[in-house]
């Protein structure tokens, strides 16, 4: 029986498919989109994607996502050296720096504690932030894991892998509660909860 | 409380069905498979976001709908409450394209998203099945389920807590399993051990305060029904001695925890923790979280006599009817709202006198549906004072069709 599509098409169809949001449909239509299209345009994909691993690493200090051996950000001498914010995605550090007022460095943790999915500590590069706390002269350990029972799992236990190590740190945890922009008479009772918990001096 | 507006899209057998629901007895007749159910389903799936019959929202949807586009099924309702309030509440079911096949769901009340957590409560029901006649015989699973089911509705602190428990235990039992192979760290448990502490002594405090109250109540009706020379009462196993001392009590596992004395989650927790420690040992052998409520065991006695191991089916079944009519006036006095009632096939499993006892309680409530195949057996009484109408291929005739 003859095919009605070739072998190379139909790879590459399932190739897009395996992309997160992407689904049968936008897979074939970005195939034909390509096989329309001039060819450099899929060179220059092919190229980009095939450079994304082979050029990129992980910082050697905060393993965010780089170039070179150290990220620019670790680099930089104008930010301030003493003050990590720990994320769990690199995503979550252009996060906070689109916020534009976090002068400090990063720390990837690369996921949060989740036993369920087979993530566990030795998973995470939560040795290597306990380590450079102890090396480096930090003064502060921004916990910057999203609000939700992992990320708050994985806080606690970094907070306790410093003390159990010996190291004395200030830590602290990014506040939770209303969303800018949000009605109060419309947040769900957790929400409002954990902004009375959170509530600040004016 | 009542539901004056049931609206349904592409649920079950029904593409579109919108129904103006009467207050008081609404009785629903039809043949096998012609949507009776469907529509307690829905009520059902209003009030706690799960069907009772299955765990699988993609069954739910119409399967002529699954081709289309954006396959979705919609339950939409207007609740009129306290105060004659309105509250407007809408699930959608849909397929979700970013994720495959998965099935997801949308909750809205009076048109803002909400949590689950957050409809609990919007509407009360209490459920009677033909299955819950076997509460008694059946397995613990299903008698902790009775009491979430039922505490969740009324009790949105305990309906977070069971949320959080379920979650930390999955969890915390992953993370055994993995050190039982001798890989993971001791050191990871502490988060998810005061997890499990905190939402489950919160649980536990629930559960002993439902069941203090519900025996009361239930006891009240089983001597009705029993014509009193019976008296059940309701024994509360926690899979460990949640009181910090047993005072002179002989055995916490024969005797249950002490109804009597309620405690707070807060003095449960030291027990709690002191349980886990004393089997810590034998879980990270195992594998797998050995004390909680999970565990919790319920008995029934009558006369001082275990139901589930002497009872015969009849006291069982007059059990569980007085502990269903007791959660009635337990829903009624938690949330100061009489709840909506909801019996599919039930009355066909009582003898006579015991259907003209339910019967005659259920015409007292705000409203109550109810589905037969076989109107006859109502009584001249209960006929006389309800609506009956006809379902037949997922439509519904509203019209007086019975003598």
């Amino acid at each position: 029986m003859s095919k009605a599509i070739p072998d190379s098409v139909t790879r590459l169809i399932e190739a897009f498919s395996r992309l997160p949001g992407i689904g049968p449909k936008t897979a074939s239509r970005l195939t034909y989109f390509l096989l329309r299209a001039p060819e450099d345009v899929s060179t220059t994909l092919a190229g980009a994607i095939s450079e994304l691993k082979s050029k990129t690493r992980l910082c050697k200090v905060c393993f965010n996502i780089t170039e070179e051996e150290v990220c620019g950000l670790c680099r930089d001498e104008r930010r301030d050296a003493k003050l990590i914010a720990v994320v769990e995605e690199p995503l979550d550090v252009l996060a906070i720096e689109r916020a534009g007022i976090y002068n400090g460095r990063y720390h990837v943790l690369h996921g949060v504690l989740n036993p369920r999915e087979g993530i566990f500590a030795e998973n995470l590069k939560i040795k290597e932030l306990v380590e450079r706390v102890r090396s480096e002269a930090i003064t502060e350990l921004i916990l910057s894991t999203n609000p939700g029972m992992e990320g708050d799992a994985t806080a606690t236990y970094i907070k306790d892998e410093l003390s159990r190590a010996g190291v004395t740190v200030k830590i602290t945890r990014l506040a939770r509660g209303l969303p800018t922009g949000a009605d109060l008479e419309h947040a769900d009772a957790a929400t409002v909860m954990r902004a009375l918990e959170g509530r600040q001096n004016l | 409380m009542r539901l004056q507006h049931l609206s349904l899209v592409n649920f079950r057998n029904y593409s579109r069905l919108e129904l103006a629901l009467p207050s008081g007895a609404l009785l629903l007749c039809g043949a096998n498979a012609q949507g009776k159910t469907s529509l307690i389903e829905s009520i059902y799936y209003l009030a706690t976001a799960r069907s009772p019959w299955t765990a699988s929202d993609r069954q739910l949807m119409n399967w002529r709908a699954e081709n289309d586009a954006l396959p979705y099924s919609r339950i939409s309702a207007e609740v009129r409450g306290k105060g004659e309030v309105i509250t407007r509440l809408d699930i959608t079911i849909y397929k979700d394209s970013q994720e495959g096949a998965r099935f997801r769901k949308d909750i809205k009340v009076n048109g803002v998203k909400k949590r689950v957590v957050d409809l609990l409560g919007a509407i009360t029901v209490v459920m009677f099945l033909p299955q819950d006649l076997a509460l008694i015989e059946g397995s613990p699973t299903d008698r902790r389920r009775y009491l979430n089911i039922t505490l969740a509705q009324s009790d949105p602190r305990y309906a977070e807590a069971l949320q959080t428990f379920d979650q930390a235990l999955q969890q915390r039992n992953a993370l055994l399993r993995r050190i039982a192979e001798r890989q993971g760290s001791l050191n990871e448990l502490k988060f998810w051990d005061n997890k499990l502490v905190s939402a489950g002594s919160v649980i536990i405090a629930g559960r002993q305060r439902l069941l203090r109250e519900l025996e009361l109540l239930a006891q009240k009706v089983h001597r009705e029904l029993t014509g009193g020379d019976e008296t059940l009462e309701m024994i509360y196993q926690p899979s460990f001695a949640p009181t910090a001392k047993a005072d002179g009590q002989l055995s916490f596992s024969v005797l249950g925890l002490d109804l009597h004395r309620q405690l707070k989650p807060a003095e449960i927790e030291p027990q709690y923790r002191e349980a886990l420690a004393q089997t810590r040992r034998e879980e990270l052998h195992r594998g797998i979280t050995l004390v909680g409520p999970q565990r919790d065991e319920l008995r029934f006695m009558v006369n001082g006599r275990d139901l589930g191991l002497y009872g015969s089916r009849g006291q069982a079944r007059t059990a569980v009817l007085a502990i269903k009519l007791a959660e009635m006036g337990w829903m009624e006095s938690a949330t100061g709202e009489c709840p909506v009632l909801l019996l599919d096939e039930f009355i066909a499993e009582l003898d006579a006198r015991r259907r003209a006892f339910l019967l005659e309680r259920i015409s007292h409530a705000s409203q109550s549906i109810l589905t037969t195949t076989e109107p006859d057996i109502f009584t001249q009484d209960f006929l006389s004072k309800a609506a009956v109408w006809t379902v037949h291929a997922g439509e519904i005739t509203t019209a007086q069709s019975l003598p």
